[in-house]
């Protein structure tokens, strides 16, 4: 079935070069075309591309919606014209045959839904500065503020819960897994020096935000803690602070090792007296040596650590010692594992370039990407769960990112921040939140990864 | 007698040849004839010159022949009885002749000796006053005018009955009625008749033989040559043999004879060789013009020939841009016309001598790119901060001081709208306002991480300030420190120059300074940081190395106080040493000792900052002229040095803690960053490298960037502008 489709770019273009393609696809069969092999202008670029599968479709199926995809030729975004993309990426052998007009060869070209986000949430307010987020329940969203607060919202910008008790700002947010419990506990971090762990349950239905406070205050830092990171099976976990050292906590609530003395904590301001457990930290990586900006704890055994002394730092958690570490030349400010095998090391820090390294690869000081259209300090970054390609980074130039590795091009750019954007995650997989200085926690949903 | 008589012979046809031709002649017997001539006049006329005597004669003999001619028979007598008495006077006045001739010899110009004449005009034509009422001028400028003059028949009349009126000459250069003497006419008649002037002037005497000796018959002697003259000098012929025999043993040696070189001269070489050769000193060789080509011939080839649209084309040329020479054809070389620029040339060729420089300049061929001292490249040295990725915002006035907090979590600034405010440096946000209600001039934070308090200077007070940031441990250390007892009993010392007391609505204390006028209070923020850092917390303790360190730098704050300065100050990091800047030098002292150790000539005109090198032994200045001086301090007391770098005043400069770099900021709003490598090993001198100039901020009253600081850490630089913006530049 040869098909000649007629698109705005060539309709001025009588003899334009055409070459010989094959769409094919993992996608499921109302989204699959048929698999013969046709001629389509080589100057198409990625929105032409898909206007020619979504009529393709049209013809099989007349009552399909058409929908944005994306192209991806020997495992690369198309991000040009076809033509220009070919030479770029030196496919001349094909190139060659389309200039000569021997339509023997075809080019295949694999095509996956856009990624991009469809449509903007209304942001939920805050009181100050939204410093930390976390999204890993898809239950609810939790957030850290610079008003010392913790908060979780409920889908639709609804606030359940409050958590007070921090007298400093909040500045690192983590829900702890708790498979199968009713209640769900979630640390945070704060510019007090203290850690503390809230329970509260997440499906109860409330009217008007619920305070709560916490059960355990973690102490032991000497400065403020920057971030916090919960152990895969939920039992301990692990702060980087300002006084260049990463501490590991346990979260239960029934202390095993004896430090079950529950004191009897004063406030300032004679309230209710409640009791509450400390915690004291039952282990401290040492190595860093400055500020521990950004720590993650992806697997049983490894902590992975940024820190503002220009280093990646990864620990052996059993031993508490650092196993190797990567010299950036920039003060980090957030790290993520993700991508394939969970293995890659996404980091950013006081530059506008985010950078993806592999550690597997010997001699790995160099990363192996760099994304680079920030404008400013990268603040968060953070891969998809479930995706080995897809990663958002968050610039204090208020501009949350969305990338792909097959592309050195963002997917897509979203500018819902007024001013610095500090924290950035992703919800249920679909959705991209972000807080920022403007106090506001938005959430862009849609953004469909297969 | 015979030699005399020739040289008058002489004399007398010189002399008529001079008559005949009125020419002068200035020869040697002419003027000794002049000599005796005007002798003879002198005796009646004193005031004529030899110029006027000349002119007279000519004159008296015309009119003497007009004379002649007319009275010739009648006068015969005369003429006659003159001739007479001449013969008479020959022999009597012989002898004198000679003697008065040889005096006329010894004497120098005549004319000299004679009085100047009446007239002063010159030799200039006597037409040119002929219709004037006056001759000419004598000799004190005035006018002489003319005499009236006679009509023709009364001076007929008058000399028809005045015997004597034939012997008058008019003379016209004086304008007077000359009358000749008898002598004087005899004169003229026997140089008319050919004969010597002089009566007494023999020119036939005899000869005077004046050598005499015995054997006067032959004057030389007549004896025969001898032999021996015409016979060979035996003795020269043996002297002959033996150079001969000596030439042929090889003892004398002749010269070889040169070789001659070859006469070439480098045709078509330039002439930058030439200078050389020339041994005169300013001897500057011409350019060599260049040689005519093809197209310079009378009739070259066609190719050479512009076309019109060429010669168009010249048209639109600049002057300077079109060819000088437009190559034309002739049929031949006949029919070329005339260079009609040549008077044109000519002149531009003389202005060209008139106006060319007249010194020798000494070309050097030297790159410029070697003189430029090898410095490595910048990006070698990174880190160094680069672009500006955080802005802090929040004052209202000109920021003038940031100090950062140990750690670099924090930073304060303080500025001209009364605040100081506590940065967060990661996020940019403002973690506390502290209102002071007068202008900021210093903020300095502690550099002990476990007291986290802030020196303020502003007004005539420093305030010590608690930021509120740490735990709670620390808090209550901070509020112990900050606690100040009710005012006691003043000691007598401390009461004069300084009060503490507790402030009344911030966390701290408040230093109230009494004795000087001035605020140097920038000093005590430094001081008191400096207790801090000897851990002295006690009052007394404290006070007293206050106390000790005010009487120490009293005389050198009492005189800039004077010139109403403010001093510029800084501790070394070690070592009980302290600087301090006077208005062109830099003191050292030494707290201990409590004593000057060295005196630093910086060379400019105005120190504005001073900073210290975390190592102490390398100090940077400031200027208000823009310049920044590095002294090291094991060099010498003038600066290793200076860089000029602003082209406003420098308004801080700043050392990092850690990392080799220092910076400099400006009121050109700029702020320069340098690398200042300072090697441990005494041998090899800091490296200094300009790195940077960082923009960005705003000129506001004129003021640009107040304050640079440096992060503690990282290899980051926090600007404070007037713009009331502080900035941060990252790597």
């Amino acid at each position: 079935m040869d098909m000649n489709i007629e698109t705005p770019e060539d309709q001025n273009e009588e003899n334009s070069r055409r070459v010989q393609v094959r769409f094919k696809t993992k996608l499921k069969p109302p989204q699959k075309v048929p698999s013969n092999s046709i001629a389509i202008p080589s100057n198409l670029t990625r929105f032409g591309l898909s206007s020619v599968v979504n009529n393709l479709l049209q013809a099989v199926n007349p009552e399909w919606k058409s929908e944005p995809f994306d192209f991806l030729i020997n495992g690369e975004l198309v991000r040009m014209s076809l033509e220009q993309f070919l030479l770029a990426k030196g496919i001349s052998a094909i190139l060659t045959r389309m200039c000569d007009l021997l339509q023997e060869k075809v080019l295949e070209i694999e095509y996956i839904k856009a990624v991009a986000p469809q449509k903007e949430e209304e942001p939920s307010l805050h009181d100050d500065w939204v410093s930390a987020v976390d999204g890993s329940n898809p239950g609810f969203i939790l957030t850290g503020c610079y008003d010392n607060l913790g908060r979780v919202w409920k889908a639709g910008g609804v606030c359940t819960h409050i958590l007070e008790g921090h007298c400093g700002a909040v500045s690192s947010v983590n829900i702890i897994k708790s498979d199968g419990l009713k209640y769900v506990t979630v640390a945070t971090a704060s510019k007090d020096q203290t850690l503390r762990l809230w329970k509260f349950d997440a499906e109860e239905l409330v009217n008007h935000p619920k305070k709560i406070r916490s059960f355990k205050i973690l102490r032991g830092h000497k400065a403020s803690v920057h971030s916090i990171a919960a152990e895969t099976s939920g039992n301990m976990v692990c702060s980087g602070s300002w006084d260049c050292t990463i501490s590991l906590w346990r979260t239960n609530d029934s202390d095993a090792a004896g430090n079950q003395v529950s004191i009897k904590k004063r406030k300032g301001n004679n309230q209710v007296e409640e009791p509450q457990l400390e915690g004291e930290a039952i282990s401290t990586l040492v190595g860093h040596t400055q500020c521990v900006s950004s720590v993650v704890w992806p697997q049983q055994e490894t902590i992975y650590s940024a820190s503002w002394d220009h280093s990646v730092r990864t620990w052996d958690v059993e031993m508490g010692k650092d196993l190797s570490d990567i010299f950036c030349g920039k003060a980090l400010n957030c790290i993520d594992i993700g991508g394939e095998g969970s293995a890659l090391i996404a980091a950013g820090g006081s530059d506008p370039i985010l950078r993806i390294w592999d550690p597997r690869k010997p001699g790995t000081s160099a990363p192996v990407f760099q994304f680079s259209s920030h404008n400013s300090w990268i603040s968060a970054c953070k891969w998809h769960n479930k995706s080995w390609f897809h990663l958002i980074s968050a610039s204090y130039d208020g501009k949350v990112m969305l990338w792909d590795l097959r592309t050195a091009w963002p997917l897509s750019v979203i500018d819902s921040h007024k001013d610095k954007v500090l924290c950035a995650d992703w919800w249920r997989g679909d959705s991209v939140i972000s807080g920022g200085v403007d106090s506001k926690l938005c959430v862009s949903s849609g953004v469909s990864i297969q | 007698m015979r030699e005399r008589k020739k040289s008058s012979a002489v004399e007398v046809s010189s002399v008529k040849k001079k008559k005949e031709k009125k020419t002068k002649d200035n020869n040697e017997p002419r003027e000794q004839k002049e000599k005796e001539e005007s002798q003879s006049i002198m005796k009646q006329q004193k005031n004529t010159t030899s110029r006027s005597k000349k002119e007279k004669q000519r004159k008296a003999t015309e009119d003497y022949q007009s004379l002649r001619e007319s009275e010739l028979s009648g006068d015969e007598v005369h003429g006659t009885d003159h001739d007479v008495d001449n013969a008479d006077d020959h022999h009597e006045e012989d002898q004198t002749d000679g003697s008065e001739g040889h005096r006329g010899v010894e004497e120098s110009d005549s004319s000299e000796d004679e009085v100047a004449p009446r007239n002063t005009i010159g030799d200039v034509p006597l037409e040119w006053y002929k219709d004037e009422k006056h001759i000419g001028y004598d000799i004190s400028g005035k006018k002489i005018t003319k005499k009236e003059r006679q009509d023709k028949l009364a001076s007929f009349l008058a000399n028809v009955d005045d015997s004597k009126s034939w012997r008058k000459i008019y003379d016209e250069y004086n304008d007077e009625e000359v009358e000749l003497t008898k002598e004087e006419i005899r004169l003229v008649q026997r140089l008319l008749k050919g004969k010597a002037p002089h009566t007494d002037f023999d020119q036939y005497a005899d000869y005077v033989d004046w050598f005499k000796y015995d054997d006067a018959l032959h004057p030389l002697s007549n004896a025969p040559e001898p032999k021996r003259r015409f016979i060979p000098s035996k003795w020269e012929s043996k002297k002959v043999v033996q150079y001969v025999r000596a030439i042929r043993k090889g003892l004398i040696k002749f010269d070889e004879p040169k070789e001659e070189e070859p006469k070439f001269y480098l045709l078509w070489g330039d002439d930058s060789s030439a200078a050389e050769k020339a041994n005169h000193l300013a001897y500057i060789p011409a350019p060599k013009p260049k040689l005519p080509g093809h197209e310079e011939s009378y009739n070259p080839s066609l190719e050479y020939i512009p076309t019109q649209e060429e010669l168009n084309s010249y048209q639109l040329m600049y002057e300077e841009d079109r060819p000088k020479f437009i190559p034309r054809r002739f049929t031949s070389l006949r029919s070329v016309p005339a260079y009609e620029n040549a008077v044109k040339d000519s002149f531009e060729r003389c202005m060209d001598l008139y106006l060319c420089p007249r010194v020798r300049k000494k070309r050097v061929n030297i790159d410029p790119e070697t003189l430029k001292p090898k410095l490595p490249s910048r990006k070698d040295l990174k880190p160094y901060p680069v672009a500006c990725y955080l802005e802090y915002k929040g004052h209202k006035g000109a920021v003038v001081s940031i100090s950062t907090e140990a750690s670099g979590q924090w930073f304060a600034s303080g500025s001209t709208d009364g605040t100081v405010r506590i940065w967060e440096v990661e996020s940019g946000r403002c973690l506390r306002v502290l209102e002071i209600g007068e202008a900021i001039q210093y903020v300095a934070w502690n550099p002990l991480p476990e007291l986290p308090v802030l020196a303020v200077s502003a007004g005539q007070d420093v305030l010590i300030l608690n930021t509120g940031l740490g735990n709670e441990e620390e808090q209550r250390r901070v509020k112990d420190l900050l606690h100040v007892e009710t005012p006691t009993a003043p000691d007598d010392n401390m009461a004069s120059i300084v009060s503490w007391l507790q402030h009344d609505k911030l966390d701290g204390i408040r230093l109230r300074h009494f004795k000087v006028a001035f605020s140097p209070l920038s000093i005590f923020s430094c001081i008191f940081v400096l207790v801090l850092d000897l851990g002295l917390v006690e009052d007394h303790l404290l006070k007293n190395l206050l106390l000790a360190l005010m009487f120490t730098l009293d005389g050198v704050f009492g005189r800039m106080a004077s010139q109403g300065r403010l001093p510029l100050h800084v501790f070394h990091p070690t070592r009980s040493i302290f600087f301090v800047s006077t208005k062109k030098n830099i003191r050292v002292y030494d707290l201990l000792k409590q004593r000057l150790i060295k005196k630093l000539e910086t060379g400019l005109k105005e120190v504005s900052s001073i900073a210290i090198h975390p190592a102490g032994d390398n100090l940077i200045v400031g200027s208000r002229e823009g310049k920044l001086c590095w002294f090291d301090m094991d060099l010498s007391s003038k600066p290793y040095r200076v860089l000029k770098c602003h082209p406003k005043d420098i308004t801080n400069v700043a050392f990092h803690r850690s990392y080799p770099l220092f910076a400099s900021c400006s009121d050109d709003c700029t702020a320069y960053v340098f690398h200042g490598m300072v090697y441990s090993d005494l041998n090899q001198n800091p490296l200094i490298v300009p790195l940077e100039i960082l923009r960005g901020h705003t000129s506001s009253n004129g003021r640009g960037v107040m304050d640079c600081k440096f992060h503690p850490r990282q290899p980051w630089l926090f600007t404070a502008g007037a713009d009331s913006v502080i900035r941060l530049y990252c790597h």
